[in-house]
């Protein structure tokens, strides 16, 4: 086996990032933090790309690609810190809708892959999630009461205030009238990997966010000088950014690791992915931590680029299962020797 | 309109750091480098793609473009990655990237613009690495066809191009007959820098190299990539060039801050002896 991405994904990671860095500038991140919409203009972008029929099989009119190739552009997602909600409309509802294969995903997910709307999903009981005000429309996940959607219709929802303000969180104003899409064991299945993907979604977010503001504290360690020297040639630094570097070392091969068996359908996919969002989620909050205490005093004002970062990390390091919870459920499935989905 | 599009894997200049030198200085250690395309034959290779379509409809060609590159297998990812940009077949001449110099290039490009019979060779004016500003110059010699270098703008006519030279103290425009061969500078990727006959004058370009979409991505995989052996093109394999010892820069020395402008000028004068 070759543990290694290809050359196609290696290519895939620079042509999205060639592409972010033109249109998802830290002065567009933070713009994005004053506006209660998404760009059109940087959707686009990425629908050029193709990046929302990514996880869409080709029958359905998207490129067919694995949980592999997604997580190499989400990682890329997190190192621009994109406000655009690529995690949730790409990596979980699109193939959520293609893989319910009924009649009424089927105009929704044509208008996704198209790149004309966004989507949002909530999972069981929640009424708040990462782009609901703002998506045409809307999954709710639940494993016993089946898959429902709807689309919101103005008023439907409003918007929420987040730590990180480019995030964009929003909240159902009213229960809405809910679709009926799947239910019975299907409904559960298509819910566990719908969870899957969003945890292991968030985990490569955060690897590249983790890399971002280390990159962004190393630079800064080499230019700030203290006692006539660079900081970063004092040990207390470089011990803070090495142990930085060596969490993300570590969490990227485990998201790697968790995306290959999601896209096998593999036994253990669930804990892998589990595991790839508990070590994401420490070492980028980590990172962030690191870097905060390099940066020293500016790394705290707003007018800093790196708490667009550091927000966004808080976020996603919360959202889809936090460190501690993703941790239990790890030691659930090894526990109960049930590799199956939870 | 055909255009063969030479172009060179250089070592990641953002990574420059990481280039390291063989202990006996014979050659520079390639070890670990990240490789990527030479940027100015990037840029020939979007000429050479606005050159080959017309600009309202980019994903209908008009022409055909093949890129070229010389070294070992691994250099394929170059190649696919042009491909993937657009390009519509590439060859790898095999060989390694140590064994090669601008002269054993041009004769071997030669040998291959014989059998592809390209309209125009169209390619960056050097690479970042080496800095040797050579091949286009040999190559047209051998051709024995019109050359322009430095190009900055590119206009399509009938069995012609109109090239745009930025030089001191204006521009010089170029009426070359094809067949030729072009190189291009960095603002041949302006928006309004190339037009084919199909594009119409109004028409603006995106700044700089178009982005490869993933589905080209996928289909680069099924675009044809030759491999074609170097003594097959240039039986004569032997280097004009003799390198003798490779050795980094020296460790630049800190700088000094001075009080005014009058130390200033004492150093300039006693230390540095300049003034």
């Amino acid at each position: 086996m070759r543990f290694a991405l290809s050359d196609e994904q290696r290519l895939l990671a620079k042509s999205v990032a060639d592409v972010l860095r033109k249109h998802a500038t830290p002065a567009d991140v933070r713009a994005a933090w004053s506006s209660d919409v998404g760009s059109a203009e940087r959707w686009a972008q990425l629908a050029d790309l193709g990046v929302p029929a990514m996880l869409v099989p080709e029958q359905h009119g998207g490129l067919g690609l694995s949980e592999l190739d997604m997580v190499v552009v989400l990682e890329q997602v997190g190192r621009f810190a994109l406000p655009e909600p690529v995690l949730e409309t790409a990596m979980i509802v699109a193939p959520l809708l293609a893989a319910s294969s009924t009649p009424e995903a089927a105009a929704p997910l044509a208008r996704i892959v198209a790149g004309e709307i966004t989507a949002a999903v909530l999972f069981d009981d929640a009424r708040v999630a990462a782009n609901l005000h703002g998506a045409s429309v809307v999954v709710l996940a639940r494993a016993t009461e089946g898959v429902q959607w709807f689309e919101p219709a103005a008023g439907a929802t409003k918007a929420r205030r987040s730590v990180d303000g480019a995030r964009r969180l929003g909240e159902l104003c009213a229960p809405p009238t809910w679709a009926p899409m799947v239910t019975g064991d299907r409904a559960a299945e298509l819910t566990a990997r719908a969870r899957d993907r969003a945890a292991l979604g968030a985990a490569a977010e955060l690897v590249g966010l983790g890399r971002a503001m280390l990159d962004m504290a190393v630079d800064y360690a080499k230019v700030r000088e203290q006692f006539g020297k660079p900081i970063g040639s004092f040990q207390a630094v470089k011990h803070h950014l090495a142990s930085a570097h060596v969490a993300l070392e570590l969490a990227r091969p485990a998201v790697l690791y968790a995306a290959q068996r999601t896209s096998e359908r593999a036994a253990d996919a669930s804990r892998a992915c589990s595991l790839a969002k508990a070590v994401a989620s420490d070492a980028a909050t980590g990172a962030a931590r690191a870097s905060l205490q390099c940066h020293g005093a500016i790394g705290y004002s707003f007018e800093h680029d790196l708490h667009l970062w550091m927000k966004r990390t808080w976020a996603l390091a919360r959202a889809h299962g936090d460190a501690a919870t993703q941790r239990a459920r790890v030691a659930a499935l090894i526990l109960d020797h049930n590799e199956g989905r939870s | 309109m055909k255009i063969l599009v030479p172009l060179k894997r250089v070592a990641d200049p953002d990574n420059a750091n990481k280039i390291k030198i063989a202990p006996d200085g014979a050659k520079i250690d390639t070890t670990g480098l990240e490789w990527k395309p030479n940027p100015f034959d990037e840029y020939a290779v979007e000429a050479a793609l606005r050159l080959t379509e017309n600009g309202a409809t980019p994903k209908v060609r008009g022409g055909e473009v093949v890129v070229v590159t010389f070294g070992p297998k691994e250099a394929d990812t170059t190649l696919r990655q042009m491909l993937a940009t657009g390009a519509d077949r590439a060859v790898r001449v095999d060989t390694t990237d140590d064994a090669l110099d601008g002269s054993l290039v041009a004769r071997a490009l030669k040998a291959l613009v014989e059998r592809e019979k390209p309209d125009l060779v169209l390619m960056g004016k050097q690479a970042v690495d080496g800095d040797s500003n050579q091949v286009g110059q040999i190559l047209a010699e051998l051709l024995g066809w019109p050359m322009a270098t430095f190009a900055a703008t590119l206009q399509e006519e009938a069995g012609a191009l109109l090239v745009g030279r930025e030089v001191d103290g204006g521009v010089i425009t170029l009426r070359v007959k094809l067949p030729a061969v072009v190189t291009v500078d960095l603002r041949i990727v302006a928006p309004t820098s190339v037009y084919s006959l199909a594009t119409a004058r109004t028409h603006k370009y995106a700044d700089g190299v178009r982005f490869s979409a993933l589905p080209a991505i996928m289909a680069a995989k099924k675009k044809p990539l030759i491999e074609v052996p170097l003594a097959e093109l240039s039986p004569d394999t032997s280097l004009r060039i003799a390198y003798s010892k490779f050795e980094p820069p020296p460790v630049r020395k800190a700088g000094v801050k001075v009080p005014d402008v009058a130390v200033l000028v004492d150093k300039l004068v006693n230390e540095a002896k300049v003034l």
